[in-house]
């Protein structure tokens, strides 16, 4: 009951002009950063971060989730109309929707994406909302042991969800953890790794780390590799869509939904395995699995809700934990932090107003989407027409700002300009650069948290074992190890004569 | 955006335009003809940067300028204080040096030493306390003592971190006999959280950081680190009246330039800082934070921060 009070106060808030042209204008950049090739709702997240600085606490929020809600579904209009998907989670929606598209049912296709996208969004935005109270009264059981424990599992799903590299996976976790080192350690206030520079003693802040490395990278590569992005014509008379074509594929829906809300959750997933994982499901259970690939809607409704239920379950961590399990929640994370706001249990008895006016911004976010998805579809040609150079230079700009704006010091521009170039070779070799964000933020609070367990046991190490809440989630972290090594591990064995 | 921050960007940026063209013409004795420059050196939100924001918006009326705060944070402030070096001893950048930061230097951090700044004013003073949970089983200090002596190194502290005078409070304790375990919290919230959730016994602390929790009764003090009990807590024994006699460790805040600031420019500064501490803001302000102090200034000012950080480094040397 309290929490229908509080969401009521929430969505007053949240209808408020200043909130709610907030959600919209975040939705509609989400939706038209997704939909631009080479730029994901990451980097557009990245590039946003800088315009919060002047946002409270509470409006930061409500403009990056507007961009995270807009931009995941954004990257699917790419996907459909020209087979490029605008962000990666749209990959497995260019197998059937742009399928569809080449049969002339580019409108149809448009339709079930986005109404997939909204629902799946819209039941993960639900779940945010009554699951992470629950979870956030329970986390204030939660003493420093158990944020470690907790933070051990967000390090170990990184890897564990890379399951077609763990090992490039671990060495990018590791670069990032050994850069979130570098500055004053958290105990003993001595400087690590600056060569006695004093700007180094600053620290390398994981906000100018993301900038560089999501926007200023990416965007070099986009500028770099030159893609011919205008949509190529269809034939085709136009169609008219119904109701039932989409109650048609409602199971697919549903089952989009479930599996990416599952996924979400997890600490290291996030929208692409979430959208991979629900359509390989999909062709499996679907009647029609045989011919998905061909342009079949369901092929397409399943990933579509998938991604999109990944949004609101990768809050819940964030909120309830401040240990963010992607490289869009560390995003939100960081907006917070700058705005003097941590993220936690705590959070929920200090600033349930905040809180709830978050979720019913993510609820708003979803409903209003199948608006702004239509719109920006209307206008997507238009849109493929600016040139990637005035693109780049816009946000090549913007992102040195932001980096200034961090903490006013020019040594985080070069910081930024450093992990722009070395995010753009990691683009071209294709090494993973989220598992190095992430360990820059993960690290650090795996020391702190570490540390100060040890000093508060008297400097006994068993302590993250003998307390129950946290040998549980440290055993939770060891079985997902397990299970990611299984398929290698089986393969050994089966290889061994018996 | 909102049109006060629209405003806030106007300001900013004609602050950076009159700094660029201006900058040739600087002369004491028409000080001070631009904006001059708050560097903040704490990340938004902390006890400096309240003090920085109060003290700049107070000091406008009188100095007849804006005072634009710009946050420095990282490195224990000596990110900020880098800044506040580097700029040019013109009186157009002052900032906030703070006992955390020159406590610092005592165990090795960043490259300034206390002869690196002149000290405009010493503004905010307050002690630290050691603080218990309301259901504590240690309800005076002469117990908790007690307990700690009988049972050396059992009772948990919160503390800010290793080499702080935090650090070095709990170290002379020990020498006392009184020995307790520092537990370092990096996150002030989780700091304030731990006693009261039972996760250590006691907290040390500045009542001013801990205002909402004392109001609230979660948090009880009991012994003060000063030479005289605390005015707001006068059934607060002092560590000295029961045997421990450990003071000048307090936390202060002050205003600091560049050391080769000219006396005329460091004059006026000190007039516009006494003026606004002096205001009712300013004294409801420090009120509220239970850190309102005699500005002090000068060599005295010099003084204090020459022995504080002397006092941290022969602790932690010995």
């Amino acid at each position: 009951m309290q929490t229908i009070n509080l969401l009521l106060a929430g969505f007053q808030s949240a209808f408020e002009l200043a909130a709610f042209i907030t959600v919209v204008v975040g939705l509609l950049v989400g939706v038209i950063a997704g939909a631009l090739p080479g730029i994901s709702f990451v980097n557009a997240m990245a590039m946003a971060l800088p315009f919060t600085y002047a946002m409270g606490a509470t409006q930061a929020m409500l403009f990056l989730g507007g961009i995270y809600v807009g931009g995941v579904f954004g990257g699917s209009i790419s996907a459909i109309m020209i087979n490029v998907p605008g962000t990666p989670a749209s990959l497995p929606s260019t197998w059937d929707g742009y399928a569809m598209t080449r049969k002339g049912q580019v409108k149809r296709a448009l339709t079930i994406a986005v109404t997939a996208s909204a629902t799946g969004g819209l039941v993960s935005a639900l779940m945010l909302t009554f699951l992470s109270a629950p979870f956030a009264s329970f986390a204030m059981r939660f003493s420093q042991p158990e944020f470690f424990a907790a933070t051990v599992l967000g390090l170990v799903s990184v890897i564990a969800i890379a399951k077609d590299k763990p090992i490039i996976t671990l060495i990018s976790l590791l670069i990032g953890m050994a850069i979130g080192t570098v500055g004053v350690d958290p105990l003993y206030g001595q400087a690590r790794f600056s060569f006695g520079i004093p700007e180094v003693e600053s620290g390398i802040r994981f906000v100018v780390v993301m900038i560089g490395l999501f926007a200023i990278g990416e965007v070099v590569d986009l500028v770099a590799s030159n893609r011919d992005l205008r949509p190529k014509k269809t034939d085709g008379k136009p169609e008219r869509v119904r109701l039932r074509d989409i109650l048609a594929v409602k199971g697919a829906i549903l089952r989009g939904t479930g599996i990416g809300c599952m996924i979400g959750v997890i600490p290291g997933a996030g929208a692409t395995p979430g959208a991979v994982i629900a359509y390989g499901v999909e062709k499996q259970i679907n009647p029609r699995g045989a011919e998905f690939g061909t342009g079949v809607e369901a092929g397409l409704a399943a990933p579509e809700a998938a991604k999109n239920a990944t949004t609101g379950a990768a809050m819940v961590p964030l909120l309830t934990l401040g240990i963010p399990g992607s490289a869009a929640t560390a995003i939100m994370l960081a907006a917070m932090m700058l705005q003097g706001v941590n993220p936690g249990p705590l959070l929920f008895i200090m600033d349930p107003s905040m809180v709830y006016t978050i979720f019913a911004a993510m609820i708003i976010a979803n409903v209003l989407m199948i608006g702004a998805g239509f719109g920006v579809a209307q206008m997507f040609s238009t849109l493929m027409r600016t040139p990637p150079a005035i693109l780049a230079a816009f946000i090549v700009v913007l992102s040195l700002i932001g980096a200034y704006g961090v903490r006013n010091n020019i040594f985080d521009v070069y910081v930024c300009l450093v992990f722009g170039v070395l995010g753009w070779a990691m683009k071209r070799v294709g090494f993973p650069s989220a598992p190095l964000v992430l360990g820059v933020i993960l690290g650090p609070l795996a020391e702190r948290y570490f540390l100060t367990a040890v000093a508060n046991s008297r400097q006994d190490y068993s302590v993250f074992f003998t307390r129950p809440i946290s040998a549980t989630i440290l055993f939770i972290a060891f079985v997902f190890v397990l299970w990611s090594l299984w398929p290698t591990l089986k393969s050994r064995i089966g290889r061994q004569p018996a | 955006m909102t049109p006060t921050v629209v405003l806030e960007y106007a300001k900013a940026g004609f602050a950076a335009s009159a700094m660029i063209f201006s900058a040739s013409i600087a002369a004491a004795q028409d000080y001070p003809q631009r904006p001059i420059e708050m560097v903040v050196t704490f990340g938004p939100g902390g006890g400096a940067d309240l003090m920085g924001r109060q003290m700049a918006r107070l000091m406008e009326s009188s100095l007849g300028v804006s005072l634009p705060v710009s946050n420095v944070a990282g490195a224990s402030g000596n990110a900020g204080l880098t800044r506040l070096r580097t700029n040019p001893a013109d009186g157009y950048t002052v900032g906030t040096l703070i006992s955390l930061t020159v406590a610092s230097w005592a165990s090795g951090l960043g490259d300034s030493k206390p002869e690196d700044f002149r000290i405009i004013s010493v503004v905010q003073n307050s002690p630290s306390f050691l603080f218990v949970a309301a259901n504590s089983p240690y309800q005076t200090a002469e117990a908790l003592f007690e307990h700690a002596q009988s049972n050396p190194g059992q009772l948990t502290v919160a503390t800010s971190g290793y080499g702080t005078q935090d650090d070095v409070t709990l170290k002379l304790l020990a020498k006392g006999g009184v020995q307790m375990e520092n537990v370092p919290f990096q996150a002030p919230g989780e700091r304030y959280a731990s006693p009261i959730g039972g996760h250590t016994a006691v907290l040390y602390e500045e009542p001013g950081d801990v205002a909402q929790f004392l109001e609230a009764g979660q948090l009880k003090p009991l012994v003060v680190f000063s030479q005289e009990r605390h005015p707001a807590f006068p059934d607060v024994p002092t560590a000295a009246e029961l045997g421990h006699d450990i003071s000048g460790l307090d936390n202060f805040r002050t205003i600091a330039v560049h050391a080769d600031t000219p006396a005329e420019i460091v004059g006026i500064l000190e007039d516009a800082v006494s003026g606004a501490v002096a205001s009712p803001e300013w004294q409801d302000f420090c009120a509220s934070t239970y850190s309102c102090i005699e500005p002090v200034t000068g060599d005295a000012a010099q003084t204090m921060i020459t022995d504080f950080f002397q006092l941290v480094a022969d602790q932690l040397n010995s």
